[in-house]
């Protein structure tokens, strides 16, 4: 059955783009609605059928003006209710047209009944028909699609989502809400359940910046009414939590634990230091040195320290010794040579290089460990993310929040660099990334200096799409966000949106009613963006699956940085269970800190068959300690006399 | 698509099939000469009679008087009856002889939850026709036009000529008047014999057949130009305040059915002329007691609001009088 019909007048005519059409006062129909048009047939014979969505929805009465309501009610405004006739009411929609069938010739809509749209409509309207048919599916379930008591899957195309065709998501909402994260969460789920086989593999970088909200997604969600599932149910996506996620942040400043609120040791068994050497940040000395810092000619001492002192024998008349620099702190020796030797010459230039860039470089180099520490260590020594070994569907999640923002933008540079570079040479592990990046107007700004990171943003959204790098960034304002980053991002999901933002020129498309509407989204309603959509469609989203960032920090709650020899404890007892608290200080007895944690490090790189005896090794001069028998003047150690490594 | 569904009306007449195209192409072909679109008859300023008083029948006591409604107002009005008109002319004959074409539409609207409904639809009669004087035109010309589309003698038969042109568009407008009255007293005797409830006809009832005797009718004259009443009750009628009437008496007429009637104030006249928000209520004479009189009257005084604006005439029009009308023209564009 009908629920309107087409109407146009002079002053508000039909185009192929916009129509109007009024309904019965009951008629399930609002802003967003999907309806079909049945016009009559064509002088061809073939029926013509457009697909609208609602933009804008009017109301009025034979009404000239409110005083004739009120002289008619003797300005009582029950008396209106005791009238014997209700005033005749127009609803009165204006769709905006989303497909034509035919398409050729594109007429204006022609005058007929407008139908709700059913399932088939929907995907016909949103030409999910072309990229939904067996055996060469390509869609991934956005949400479902609400009208009344219908409502219909909406599938974005993953040729469109995750590239080639096109690529890149923005989403957009105010903080605080939680839409962007939720949403993120429940994408990555279900393009995990979906992703065409044909496609290949596909895996998810993510980088916290901000509080819990991605350190539990390995955590069943705790909340999932039946609602939820039955969202679940009707999207083909199980309401399970991620199966594969590995958690890698940075030491704290002092070294004794890692810096994320993910510290729970029911939940440490797939949290990784993250941490970088000389050889790993050298390249990306610049993200950290803007342009007053590396001028040309420091510039090109950087490059020459990078080329030809980094990781090789390096032998000069200049330097008492050959060196090999492998560490920030082989670095600082090579570069106090080098100066000693300038100085004790009278030279102002050594290889081309002045003193004062000399001076210069070293103090910007050599203050990256300090400005970066517990990300950057003196010793050389690296735990990093598995490029190379990525697996399908995992999530490696990066957890920044707890870091400077310098040690932020190096990780995120880093670590997006070498994404491309594997993926380049096709040695990821995957076909596919996914990387999620909150706050993207901090890092990808409209205005502000150029940066590295920018740059590099700019780069990925524009290029990343033909090497399977694909950007899912989010941010509470899209004006404030650059516009090559935003334009290149080929599907747009928006959340509740701030009114000031929707009053910004770049929503100046979306019709009165549409931005209102955003204004007032409810959690887990989106406004979707999309190549195939002519138009933008709301869409409901589940509850994500994993359990929600608050709600893990109360269940889990963040440890306190431990003693170091319980930290060094804990770390090794990730590797050898039999590693107790009573070992461990006995181990490092007297052993400066730095060298213990400097000895954990490398254990945990090396991650050795016998832990004991490996991490031992890594005291200098320490081996001869065991063997020293005790004598009985000596009091023996406190014990707890059990294997418990936390027993004091 | 043909092109009689691309250009036809969304309502297909009723009785008579004479659209204005149609008419246009049977005038062409009979060899009139097409006139200039000008406004409806219905609109240029006509010869009426001149407005007079007429003295009734008193039927409470032996003289009018005034009297306040007892009873709040209150909602009894079951469906409401108009009828429109409209008449041009489309094309002349030579010798000046005017031929115009008539639509007349006229319908019950029922009410049903507040809101008015179609009743049925045989309660809804749309006419178009050419209205010709045969006598001017000549038989050979009446026959061509008659082949192509439904055309109506405007001249009584055996009427001789000549005519000045502006009497014959006066006998055009007269016909199609007459026409329309046919269309309306059919659809009150429709719903005299089938309806359930009271339908107020715009207008006077005394002419529409059974529905003059019929308890169910209620006229409702919103026009003066005869006022009945004699000299010493005139400044009664005149001074009537809102919620008032003055008591019944009977309007006869030799062509019309008898019928009782009264004059009601269904607002206060305020800064308007003395008649401005005074109706005349007809009702069946069977019946027409002095409580029928005030039930009647309270119906009418709930159908104040809403108000009737933005027609000029919502000082005396109902709502349901109104939304009637704009059905019709509605349906007959």
């Amino acid at each position: 059955m009908p629920i309107g019909r087409v109407v146009a007048t002079e002053r508000k005519p039909n185009t192929p783009h916009e129509f109007h059409f009024w309904t019965a006062l009951d008629a399930p129909v609002g802003i967003g609605t999907i309806v079909r048009v049945e016009g009559p047939p064509t002088g061809d014979g073939r029926l013509v059928t457009v697909y609208g969505v609602v933009v804008e929805g009017f109301s009025y009465t034979d009404l000239q003006t409110p005083l004739h309501d009120v002289l008619g009610a003797d300005g009582d405004p029950s008396a209106a209710l005791r009238a014997p006739t209700d005033r005749t009411e127009i609803r009165l929609y204006t769709a905006h047209a989303l497909r034509h069938v035919p398409d050729e010739p594109l007429q204006p809509v022609p005058m007929g009944t407008v139908h709700l749209a059913t399932d088939d409509d929907v995907a016909v309207a949103l030409r999910m028909d072309g990229y939904l048919k067996e055996g060469q599916r390509t869609g991934i379930p956005i949400g479902l699609y609400r009208s009344g008591a219908m409502q219909s899957p909406v599938y974005l195309d993953a040729d469109f989502l995750l590239g080639p065709e096109a690529a890149h998501l923005n989403i957009s909402g105010v903080s605080g809400l939680a839409t962007k994260t939720s949403a993120v969460e429940w994408l990555l789920s279900s393009i995990f359940a979906h992703f065409p086989v044909q496609k290949g593999s596909v895996a998810a970088v993510c980088f916290n910046v901000k509080g819990p909200d991605l350190c539990f997604l390995d955590q069943p969600a705790t909340r999932l009414d039946d609602a939820d599932r039955a969202l679940y149910d009707a999207l083909g996506v199980p309401a399970e939590p991620f199966r594969d996620v590995e958690y890698y942040a940075p030491w704290t400043a002092r070294g004794h634990a890692l810096a994320t609120l993910r510290s729970h040791e029911a939940l440490s068994h797939n949290v990784h230091p993250l941490s970088w050497g000389l050889r790993e940040v050298l390249q990306y000395a610049e993200v950290l040195l803007n342009k007053d810092d590396v001028d040309a000619k420091a510039d090109a001492l950087i490059d020459f320290i990078r080329e030809r002192v980094v990781n090789q024998e390096f032998a000069d008349a200049m330097l008492e010794r050959t060196h090999t620099v492998r560490s920030f702190a082989d670095l600082e020796r090579w570069f106090r040579e080098v100066l000693r030797g300038m100085e004790g010459r009278n030279a102002e230039t050594w290889r081309t290089h002045h003193v004062a860039t000399i001076r210069k470089v070293r103090n910007r180099l050599s203050n990256i460990s300090t400005r970066c520490r517990g990300l950057v260590t003196d010793d050389g020594t690296a735990s990093d993310l598995p490029f190379g070994a990525f697996r399908d569907r995992a999530v490696y999640v990066i957890d920044v929040a707890a870091s400077e923002e310098d040690a932020q933008d190096l990780i995120f540079a880093r670590i997006v660099s070498q994404l491309r570079e594997q993926l380049e040479r096709r040695t990821l592990g995957v076909d596919h990334v996914v990387v999620f990046v909150d706050e993207l107007n901090k890092y990808a700004p409209s205005d502000g200096p150029d940066t590295y990171v920018r740059q590099m943003l700019l780069d990925i959204a524009e290029r990343g799409r033909y090497l399977g790098l694909v950007l899912f960034a989010a941010q509470q304002f899209r004006s404030q966000v650059h516009r090559r980053v935003v334009g290149n991002c080929g599907t747009a999901l928006f959340g509740r949106m701030d009114m000031d933002e929707l009053a910004t020129p770049g929503y100046a498309t979306l019709a009165p009613a549409t931005r209102i509407k955003l204004s007032t989204l409810d959690k887990g309603q989106l406004m979707v963006r999309h190549p195939h959509f002519a138009q933008p469609v709301f869409v409901r989203f589940p509850r994500p699956a994993v359990l929600g960032g608050r709600e893990g920090v109360e269940r889990f709650p963040a440890e306190p940085e431990p003693s170091l020899e319980v930290a060094v404890t804990r770390s090794l007892r990730a590797l050898d269970r039999s590693v107790t608290l009573d070992w461990v200080k006995q181990a490092i007895v007297a052993a400066p800190e730095d060298d213990v944690l400097r000895a954990r490090n490398r254990t945990l790189q090396a991650r050795p068959d016998d832990v004991k005896a490996y991490f031992r090794s890594q005291f200098r001069g320490r081996a001869a300690v065991e063997s020293v028998p005790s004598t009985p003047s000596s009091l023996p150690l406190a014990g707890s006399g059990s294997d418990d490594p936390y027993a004091f | 698509m043909s092109a009689e569904r691309r250009i036809g009306p969304t309502y297909p007449p009723s009785e008579g099939a004479a659209s204005v195209r149609a008419s246009l192409r049977a005038l062409r072909a009979a060899g009139a000469a097409m006139a200039l679109p000008e406004p409806a008859l219905e609109l240029r300023p006509s010869a009426s009679e001149p407005p007079r008083l007429q003295r009734a029948e008193p039927r409470e006591g032996d003289a009018m008087r005034v009297r306040r409604v007892a009873g709040e107002p209150v909602a009894g009005i079951v469906a409401f009856l108009d009828g429109i008109q409209e008449s041009r002319v489309l094309a002349h004959w030579p010798g000046g002889v005017p031929l115009v074409h008539g639509t007349v539409a006229a319908t019950v609207r029922r009410r049903r939850a507040r809101t008015l409904v179609a009743w049925r639809p045989d309660a809804t009669r749309i006419e178009r026709a050419l209205f010709v004087p045969r006598a001017a035109v000549g038989d050979t010309a009446w026959t061509a036009l008659a082949t192509s589309c439904t055309v109506r003698d405007t001249l009584e038969p055996g009427a001789g000529g000549p005519w000045h042109p502006q009497e014959l568009t006066g006998h055009a407008l007269s016909a199609v008047q007459r026409r329309r009255e046919c269309a309306e007293t059919a659809c009150a005797e429709l719903w005299c014999a089938d309806g359930d409830g009271p339908l107020v006809v715009d207008g006077g009832i005394a002419s529409a057949g059974t529905a003059a005797h019929s308890p169910l009718a209620i006229g409702v004259v919103k026009s003066h130009r005869t006022l009945y009443v004699d000299g010493d009750a005139l400044p009664l009628v005149l001074g009537l305040g809102a919620g008032e009437r003055t008591t019944t008496f009977t309007v006869t007429s030799p062509r019309r059915a008898p019928v009782a009637s009264w004059y009601l104030r269904l607002r206060d006249p305020a800064a308007h002329d003395a008649l401005w928000g005074i109706v005349r209520v007809e009702v069946a004479v069977d019946g027409a007691t002095t409580d029928r009189a005030d039930l009647v009257s309270r119906w009418l005084l709930a159908e104040r609001s809403p108000v009737a604006l933005p027609d000029a005439r919502w000082g005396a029009m109902s709502y349901g009088v109104r939304l009637t009308e704009e059905y019709l023209r509605a349906v007959t564009r």
